[in-house]
């Protein structure tokens, strides 16, 4: 029981990461490299609210959590706005770029030590113990919940209503969707500012769980064979991804050696990329585009 | 806001320094002071920073001003090679500090070594050529020390234990790491103890939960663990996490301190070869004065504050006009009394640029008292 509540809390944990990169891709065709940092950068700003705002963590998490949005739109705003028009190639050479700056930021904003958002917003990360004696942490059992409420409410958004059409509709064509009056750029902005919400909050349970410093960005890094095994552009895949993801990790660790856990997540990519190399649940033509 | 203004003004500081003048002390430093990494290093460099601004402002030494040119190498090997050419070519400087991760070391060591100039490790691991039988231009002042640290820790659960110990053990899957608790497990049959689980964990890992689980599967009751700090806390926190009720031992590094006071956990033993801050010795008072403004806790503070000490008195012995041969030649002979921050002197002999002799305490959090206490006072091992 205790292997399977910790593959599901990995596994939930990478499927709220994944989400983030899944939207930017399938709305603007841009690989977001800098992903990791923006989830980082989201658990560096619950630090921060958390210092300024004390507990309980009601108050300084949709407080963290409205700064990550603005994040995100301003790092569509000021950086990725202007690579409309060019090579996807330069739009994500971008994002390398932007990775690369904001560690250096969160270095020198929030120093390099070891911090721990959760003693700052109250949050006790009490066990939570689970039938057949298994027990997982509170932070991994809220990130569990959170990951399944953000699917639900994408998957009803993209299908249901009007701006989650107009994201699929630019996502699929951009000068048709233009043409029918859809601004792409207003798209765009809402993926970036989707994904700086569903990584930055990963980044800050992440962070409520294991403390928080610079290994937060690599984290969302190692999360990339997670959507590339699912499908770039498929939520649905990037689900089962991350779940093939985890397995292979726990199990690895479990049953064979805890450093095998290291490549568990490459080997499953490269077997993908071998049988089915647009991903579980991508679309066939992207990965020609690619 | 205070923070931010800080830094900025630091890297200002940096960026607009003006250059070494002829008659000043120029010590190279490359340093690990972004990245993952970093919180292990950065306050090393900056106590050595505060510790060297005091001693200038008090009219530096022999005379002169002792100019720290800190350069981050971001643990990356070409930067710190390019640091040391600098350092060595247009700076002039009388020797070298490395304070950052081993992949660091070997251009460094092949620079320094070219231009016969000390290269001091300070808060990075000491390289296997500082003990003895020394090279003759490397140095190290840093606190822990392979093979070392382990016999201690192992005959501290020895003495400590009260049932038969099942020991699992706990690493990180970098060299260093790796190689110590490998060194720990061999000692295992020696001690009597019951290997229980041995867990190699790669970095940066999500979730330390499936490892803990077969830490505690494998029925260990201690745990020792050698490896960076935020490794060593996380698989205890989970551990904890899953009911574990065992006894847990690990390295004391730089946030040693602050971290017992937030788990309060009495079943957490940190060994190391550094005073906490919480003994308040005359040293600790001095350093708490003089760090007003730095941007690391003043607790963390302990292991640069040591390197400082040691490269003042080795500023000092090589004489008023110090060329590379005499700061070499004076730190062939260094005895630095550490007036408490330490058990043992930083003493160094023709062959021995580690140290000559190398003590350890072990703290714990006590909820009785709800502070943290001292378990056991200066152990001493004669390094040979």
């Amino acid at each position: 029981m205790q292997l399977i509540a910790n593959i599901v809390t990995l596994a939930a944990l990478y499927a709220l990461i994944a989400s983030g990169y899944v939207v930017v891709y399938r709305v603007s065709r841009v690989l977001n490299l800098a992903h990791g940092e923006i989830m980082m950068i989201g658990a560096y700003l619950l630090l921060t609210t958390g210092t300024i705002a004390g507990g309980p963590p009601a108050l300084a998490l949709p407080l963290a959590l409205a700064a990550s949005v603005l994040t995100g739109v301003a790092v569509y705003v000021v950086l990725m706005r202007r690579m409309s028009g060019e090579a996807v190639f330069a739009a994500v050479l971008m994002t390398i770029a932007l990775g690369i700056l904001l560690r250096g930021l969160a270095t020198l904003l929030w120093t390099g030590q070891l911090h721990h958002p959760a003693q700052f917003v109250g949050w006790k990360n009490a066990p939570v113990h689970l039938p057949g004696g298994a027990a997982v942490s509170s932070a991994a059992a809220f990130t569990v919940v959170a990951t399944v409420v953000v699917y639900a409410a994408l998957f009803a958004a993209l299908r249901y209503t009007r701006w989650g059409q107009r994201l699929r509709a630019v996502g699929e064509n951009p000068r048709l969707a233009a043409q029918r009056g859809v601004a792409p750029a207003s798209a765009h902005v809402i993926a970036w500012a989707l994904a700086a919400f569903t990584g930055g909050l990963a980044g800050m349970l992440l962070s409520l769980d294991q403390g928080l410093d610079a290994s937060v960005a690599i984290v969302g890094l190692k999360t990339f064979p997670v959507v590339l095994v699912g499908g770039l552009d498929s939520l649905l895949g990037a689900l089962a991804g991350a779940l093939i993801v985890a397995a292979a990790e726990a199990l690895a660790i479990h049953y064979i050696d805890p450093l095998v856990s290291e490549v568990a997540p490459f080997l499953v990519l490269i077997a993908m990329l071998m049988v089915r190399p647009w991903g579980l649940f991508g679309a066939r033509e992207e990965i020609d585009r690619v | 806001m205070r923070r931010i203004v800080a830094s900025l003004a630091v890297v200002g500081a940096l960026a607009c320094a003006p250059p070494a003048g002829a008659q000043d002390l120029v010590v190279g430093v490359s340093a690990l002071m972004t990245g993952p990494s970093a919180g292990t290093y950065a306050p090393v460099v900056e106590a050595m920073r505060l510790y060297f601004d005091n001693v200038n402002k008090a009219g530096g030494i022999n005379g002169k001003q002792v100019k720290l040119l800190i350069s981050d190498n971001q643990a990356d090997a070409s930067k710190a090679a390019a640091d040391a050419k600098k350092f060595l070519l247009q700076d002039n400087a009388l020797l070298l500090l490395n304070i950052s991760l081993s992949s660091t070391y070997a251009p460094m060591v092949a620079e320094a070594k070219r231009a016969e100039t000390p290269l001091l490790f300070a808060g990075s691991v000491c390289p296997r050529e500082v003990y003895p039988k020394a090279d003759a231009f490397l140095y190290c002042t840093t606190a822990f020390a392979a093979q070392y640290d382990s016999r201690f820790a192992l005959d501290f659960i020895r003495k400590t234990a009260k049932e038969p110990v099942k020991l699992g053990l706990a690493a990180m899957a970098i060299p260093i790491s790796r190689a110590e608790i490998d060194f720990a497990e061999q000692q295992l049959p020696s001690l009597g103890f019951t290997a229980a689980g041995k867990e190699v964990i790669p970095p940066p890992t999500a979730n330390y939960t499936p490892h803990a689980t077969k830490l505690k599967e494998a029925d260990a009751n201690w745990v020792y663990s050698w490896a960076p700090w935020g490794m060593q806390v996380k698989t205890l926190e989970a551990l904890r996490t899953l009911g574990w009720q065992g006894s847990y031992i690990a390295y004391a590094h730089l946030n040693a301190e602050d971290e017992l006071v937030r788990l309060k956990d009495d079943k957490l033993f940190v060994f190391g070869t550094n005073a906490f801050f919480q003994d308040d010795l005359p040293i600790h008072q001095a350093i708490k004065a003089r760090a007003t403004g730095a941007s690391y806790p003043v607790t963390q503070l302990g292991e640069g504050w040591v390197a400082a000490m040691a490269l003042e008195a080795i500023l000092k012995q090589a004489g008023a006009n110090p060329t590379r041969a005499s700061v070499s030649k004076a730190m062939n002979a260094l005895k630095v009394d550490m007036q408490g921050l330490r058990g043992a002197p930083i003493a160094w002999t023709d062959d021995n640029h580690f140290r000559t002799s190398v003590a350890y305490r072990v703290y714990r959090w006590d909820s009785a008292q709800g502070k943290v206490i001292r378990v056991t006072d200066w152990t001493t091992f004669d390094v040979k």
